[in-house]
């Protein structure tokens, strides 16, 4: 056995139509070959898609829904909370998963599980509890309609114990909103894909996990050194600082410089009142602590309270620069108390923020533009900026009411009601766009429309490489970097890690082959570690390509390729579509893939 | 040893980093939930984030309710004799602060030992949110940002090397010159 450690080789299986639980083994072929995380997730619904012929409804019962966690979960490794939801997506139909920090995956780890998975659908609303290795289905009807954090304090009060860590899904999820998502720790959302519709078809209001046992870990003093090494370069580096105080949010200010914030739904790229919503102001007037993952020295987490005005008391973990982005400059709400109570809103429902912030801006524009009318509003008006409708038509999609039950069905439902919202919406597969402009440059649309899950910068990122190197950079290097980043970047979701010490601290990719091998006591490389999330990037493609997708898909929305922007650095730039089709047809070709964007069929068999 | 272990809440992010260190150290095993410190989290009523440790009291209520005299105060610590422990975990009970702990693994609570006088929470906290005073400074931070914020504070916002800084003062009444 080359695998020493880093396992406990466990899985949970769970049918909840019959409350059956099941204990499986994992095999030594499958933990090498999937290592974790999205890896373990994507081969299990894999084999379950396989088992329905490729057909099956993402709020069906038969939809698999796995947790997991990676080897590194929980281990004496920087930002090492992370733990992956990985289902087929309602949102998009085809292969889908997002991820949380916290401490969810470290409990779950702790309970001596590698991997969680959940098929059928309970007869009542219920919870799942894994209490180390006991494990039940407990009906908890009263938590109808609970918002997630209310249902947290239910659950704990119920079990009696605060030492659980809860994955809970609010009313979005129970009311099967296809962009719902699953929040844990109180404020970690598991955001994109519509993992949280998944867990509301189920009947699941929540997993609750207590879990006390040790991790294997191979060489604990090896791993200490290495890790040691690390945070130390983590804390000198001269960004440090600012990652503990602003987190995220520092990128406003950066995003508005360069031209690349989303505003008035992307109308436009710089936003005039980007200093009412940037780092600074939640440093000076809300910033009241800091919340890290498990194991995260960078603690990119703000907690903020409002103490003056009509949001006073509101308490939010957040927001971070997306949901900032989102539901401030890209809804043109100039006042971050406005943006906090957005943010809170949306985590107490279960919504994702990004997707959310996508399509109230999309509808404010189609209003405006009068594709969209009055009557179609249910009669309540909304514009940039009003605060109040906002949150408003939010609280309405969440509860699938008047027109936000159409809403709530995403975006390609949305293009279908009005066929005009196609200039006005953007998405990708489906999945709205986070909020990095892909104008700038074709490598991030490249990264958009080739990532498996939908426009989201998860798999790459290439935006700052695309501002820095400019007219410079051959489509060529623009290719490869965003291959590399659709390696790397997933591969961090397999070994269960954050990838910001990486992205913006620059810690060295290297430490992470030392990481497995300490942890796992089987040595590799990290082209060999690549190579494992090539493969899973191989089976997440093979499986959009069996549930419909090809080289359409890959599309970008229109206002990304006929919009020029209108303010900033970038004014006046659309997407070079002609460069992006030669870009995507060369990233195939370096794929192995046709020119329709399939890999061969025969791969399969290596599945 | 004159050093006390000081806890700043307000710093603390509750990464936990402290808690697996701690473990590391006592039981070489990659395992939080062994750990002689541990961050309290509370959110959002209220908002509280707080690593809860032995406090290596004067008069340790631990030490009076241990019915084998396993624990006594050595050198400024309150050390737990495993060789007499009887492991009734009253002490665990008894504690005021719930800073000692038990684990099922575990025959004997969990207790701070201050690592002989170099606790390594205090040297791996990536917020400084643990440190090591001399007893006497106890408390001084407190009294700094008490006194930053008492309303007669006055700042002026100054220019040194291109760096902006501020001068915090008291400003003294006119009439009462």
């Amino acid at each position: 056995m080359s695998i020493k450690g880093g396992y406990f080789r466990k899985h949970l299986h769970v049918d909840l139509t019959c409350g059956a639980l099941e204990r499986r083994d994992l095999s030594e072929e499958f933990i090498e070959r999937y290592v974790g995380g999205r890896g373990f997730g994507a081969k299990l619904v894999w084999d379950n898609l396989k088992a329905h012929n490729f057909k099956l409804d993402p709020l069906g019962a038969e939809n698999l829904l796995v947790v997991a966690p990676g080897p590194l979960t929980g281990a004496y490794v920087p930002s090492s909370g992370k733990n992956s939801f990985v289902a087929i997506s309602p949102a998009t139909g085809l292969y889908g998963d997002s991820s949380i920090g916290g401490s969810f995956g470290v409990e779950l780890r702790q309970a001596g599980l590698d991997c969680l998975s959940i098929t059928g659908a309970a007869p009542q609303l219920s919870i799942l509890f894994i209490d180390n290795d006991n494990v039940s289905i407990i009906e908890m009807p009263q938590l109808k309609g609970k918002t997630c954090l209310q249902a947290e304090g239910i659950i704990k009060e119920r079990l009696g114990s605060h030492n659980v860590h809860t994955a809970t899904i609010g009313v979005a999820g129970e009311n099967r909103v296809r962009f719902a998502c699953v929040n844990s720790d109180w404020s970690r959302n598991a955001g994109r894909t519509g993992i949280g519709a998944i867990m509301g078809a189920k009947n699941l209001k929540a997993i609750v996990v207590r879990g006390t046992k040790d991790l294997p870990v191979f060489d604990v003093n090896g791993l200490v050194e290495e890790t040691q090494k690390a945070v130390k370069y983590m804390t000198e580096h001269k960004y440090f600082k600012l990652w503990q105080q602003q987190g995220l949010m520092n990128v406003i200010e950066y995003a508005n410089e360069k031209g690349i914030l989303p505003a008035y739904n992307f109308k436009a790229t710089t936003f005039a009142a980007h200093d009412k919503i940037n780092g600074e102001t939640m440093l000076e007037h809300y910033k009241i602590g800091d919340s890290a993952c498990f194991m995260c020295p960078m603690c990119c987490g703000n907690i903020c309270l409002v103490k003056n005005g009509k949001y006073t008391g509101t308490v939010t973990e957040g927001p971070e620069y997306e949901s900032c982005a989102m539901l401030g400059s890209n809804l043109g709400v100039e006042r971050f108390d406005a943006v906090l109570a957005a943010n809170k809103l949306c985590d107490e429902l279960g919504v994702d923020t990004i997707s959310t912030g996508s399509i109230v801006g999309a509808v404010i524009e189609g209003y405006e533009k009068g594709i969209i009318s009055l009557a179609d509003l249910d009669g309540k008006g909304i514009a940039w900026n009003d605060d109040e409708a906002i949150m408003d038509l939010i609280g309405r999609i969440a509860r699938r009411e008047g027109i936000g039950d159409i809403l709530a069905e995403g975006s390609r439902r949305i293009i279908q009601q009005w066929p005009e919202m196609e200039k006005v919406i953007l998405q990708v597969k489906g999945l709205e766009q986070s909020a990095y402009d892909s104008r700038v440059g074709a490598s991030m649309g490249l990264a958009y429309a080739t990532s498996d899950i939908g426009a989201h910068h998860t798999r790459a990122w290439t935006i700052a490489k695309e501002i820095e190197e400019g007219a410079n950079w051959s489509t060529e290097d623009k290719v490869d970097l965003v291959m590399y980043h659709q390696a790397v970047r997933p591969l961090f979701d397999m070994l269960g890690v954050c990838r910001l010490p990486w992205i913006e601290l620059g810690l060295n990719e290297r430490h992470y082959e030392k990481f497995y091998s300490y942890v796992t006591g089987k040595q590799t490389t990290l082209e060999e570690l690549l190579k494992l999330s090539d493969h899973v990037y191989n089976l997440t493609r093979r499986m959009n390509v069996r549930l419909g997708a090809t080289r359409k898909e890959d599309s970008l929305p229109y206002k990304v390729r006929k919009s020029p922007v209108l303010t900033g650095p970038n004014a006046g730039k659309t997407l070079d579509e002609h460069e992006f089709e030669r870009m995507l047809s060369l990233y195939y070709q370096k794929r192995g893939w046709d020119k329709d964007g399939m890999p061969p069929v025969e791969i399969e068999a290596a599945f | 040893m004159s050093k006390k272990l000081a806890v700043i809440p307000e710093e603390c992010s509750g990464c936990k980093m402290c808690e697996l260190v701690c473990a590391i150290k006592h039981f070489g095993v990659n395992n939080p939930k062994k750990s002689a410190i541990r961050v309290l989290i509370t959110y959002p009523h209220p908002v509280v984030r707080m690593p809860i440790v032995c406090s290596q009291c004067k008069k340790p209520p631990c030490e009076e309710v241990c019915p084998v005299d396993a624990l006594s105060r050595v050198n400024g610590v309150v050390a737990l004799n495993t060789g007499v422990c009887i492991s009734c975990f009253h002490c665990v009970e008894s504690c005021p602060f719930g800073a000692i702990y038990a684990h099922d693994d575990c025959d004997y609570p969990i207790k701070c030992d201050m690592c002989d006088g170099d606790p390594e929470c205090v040297k791996r906290c990536p917020k400084a949110a643990l440190r090591l005073v001399p007893e006497y400074a106890l408390g001084e931070s407190k009294r700094l940002n008490n006194v930053l914020s008492y309303t007669q504070m006055k700042e002026v916002e100054f220019v040194e090397k291109g760096e902006t800084k501020i001068i915090h003062y008291a400003e003294i009444g006119k009439e009462q010159l």
